[in-house]
């Protein structure tokens, strides 16, 4: 779901610095509290995990890939702070060892990715606990995967909108919202449920060791 | 104190490189700036460049197939704009694989006031390539043990052990490391005794 570098307007991607920059900070604060000699091999491991999850990536009609996230595990497991941190991180791993993503991107990645994949799995989770532990998390990963895939298809699909030459011709994206809404969601739809999948497994793998969740 | 001079000042030219690519919209002007960091990159040109294609062949071999598709169906397509975003993709990227291989991103980023921070990187950067190897080493292994071509439930099946059995590798290897970093005093909060734990030795 990455939307790689240079698709997104300076007009998009600048205030997007501004808004990630804010955020970041946001969930740096207190991190030295936050994360122990316990918490930081288990957030390395899963966002290492996540890492290895974007490695396998499927070009989408709409301009972007299509591939696990890892995102609800982490804001299950961790709160949504350090899951936005760490699944930073992975953005940047990315963008710079493997050209996924992008630095002009990031901040939409990370903001739609990492912040509202995070909160909605969390929101979610909190929201159906009473309907039983496995929907609750399943529904959650779903929605940690379909929430973010909305708002990329919303940020690609204004671009031609907001950067474009004096006769119409684009000068980022060149697809509109009537293109990248079906175009991103219909197939993350299908990803959405490998997601739940994955994050079930490794939910029950975390709870028989007793990890503490959120 | 040199290096990390050195490596702030590559890390500035590189985002000052990258918002003039975006703003600049002329093509023959990001060709001109593609042909200047190859000239630039010196011996590894060819290598970045075959990393960079790599790397960009599938979004915009993509994203260029429908442009052509959806603008062809309205109003004709632009080789203008074919040209035009190719071009700043394939320059942003080389730009960003360039830096990577030239510039230590830890001493750029200024990691060493965050330590905490820093852990978490060193750990889930070598847990990834890590992981990355492993997965490798278990998909051949999976097709070399499989004579005809694996179903659906086979490969799901394989993919979930997998799955659980790198996480149980890596988190081992992990805490190892995180229990070899305290033993360095990582951990340690700054006392009046001791206002700068050494990690010199880490």
């Amino acid at each position: 779901m990455h939307i790689p570098d240079g698709f997104i307007a300076p007009q998009v991607y600048l205030p997007a610095y501004a808004l990630a920059a804010g955020a970041w900070a946001w969930a740096g604060r207190g991190l030295r509290r936050e994360l122990d000699e316990a918490t930081v091999p288990r957030l390395a491991v899963l966002t290492a995990l996540c890492y290895a999850l974007g490695l396998v990536m499927l070009p989408l009609p709409g301009g972007t890939s299509g591939h696990a996230l890892g995102i609800g595990l982490l804001a299950l497991l961790f709160g949504v702070r350090l899951a936005f941190v760490a699944y930073s991180l992975v953005l940047v791993l990315q963008a710079l060892l493997l050209g996924a993503g992008g630095i002009t991107a990031l901040p939409v990645n990370a903001l739609a990715m990492g912040l509202a994949g995070a909160a909605v799995a969390v929101g979610t989770r909190r929201l159906l606990a009473r309907l039983g532990e496995t929907p609750a998390v399943a529904a959650a990963a779903f929605l940690s995967v379909l929430v973010p895939a909305l708002l990329v298809a919303l940020v690609l699909g204004i671009q031609p909108l907001i950067a474009h030459r004096p006769n119409g011709t684009p000068l980022f994206f060149p697809f509109g919202l009537t293109i990248t809404l079906p175009a991103l969601l219909l197939p993350h739809l299908a990803v959405g449920i490998g997601e739940a999948i994955f994050t079930l497994l490794i939910w029950r793998f975390a709870r028989r060791r007793g990890w503490p969740t959120t | 104190m040199a290096d990390d001079l050195r490596a702030r000042a590559g890390l500035a030219l590189y985002a000052a490189a990258v918002l003039t690519a975006t703003l600049v919209h002329d093509p023959r002007l990001l060709g001109a700036g593609l042909l200047a960091a190859c000239a630039a990159a010196g011996a590894e040109r060819l290598w970045l460049l075959r990393r960079t294609l790599r790397a960009v062949l599938a979004f915009n071999l993509t994203v260029s197939l429908g442009y052509l598709l959806v603008a062809g169906l309205r109003h004709g397509p632009s080789a203008d704009y074919l040209l035009l975003v190719n071009l700043r993709v394939l320059l942003l990227v080389y730009l960003g694989f360039w830096l990577v291989a030239r510039v230590n991103l830890a001493l750029a980023l200024a990691l060493a006031p965050f330590p905490t921070l820093s852990f978490l990187v060193t750990l889930a950067a070598g847990q990834a390539l890590t992981l990355r190897r492993l997965a490798l080493d278990f998909r051949l292994a999976f097709t070399s043990r499989s004579p005809a071509p694996p179903g659906l439930p086979d490969r799901a099946r394989s993919a979930g052990a997998q799955g659980l059995l790198l996480l149980d590798k890596a988190l081992a290897a992990s805490t190892e490391i995180t229990q070899a970093m305290r033993s360095r005093g990582c951990f340690e909060e700054p006392d009046e005794a001791n206002p700068t734990p050494d990690r010199r030795s880490i």
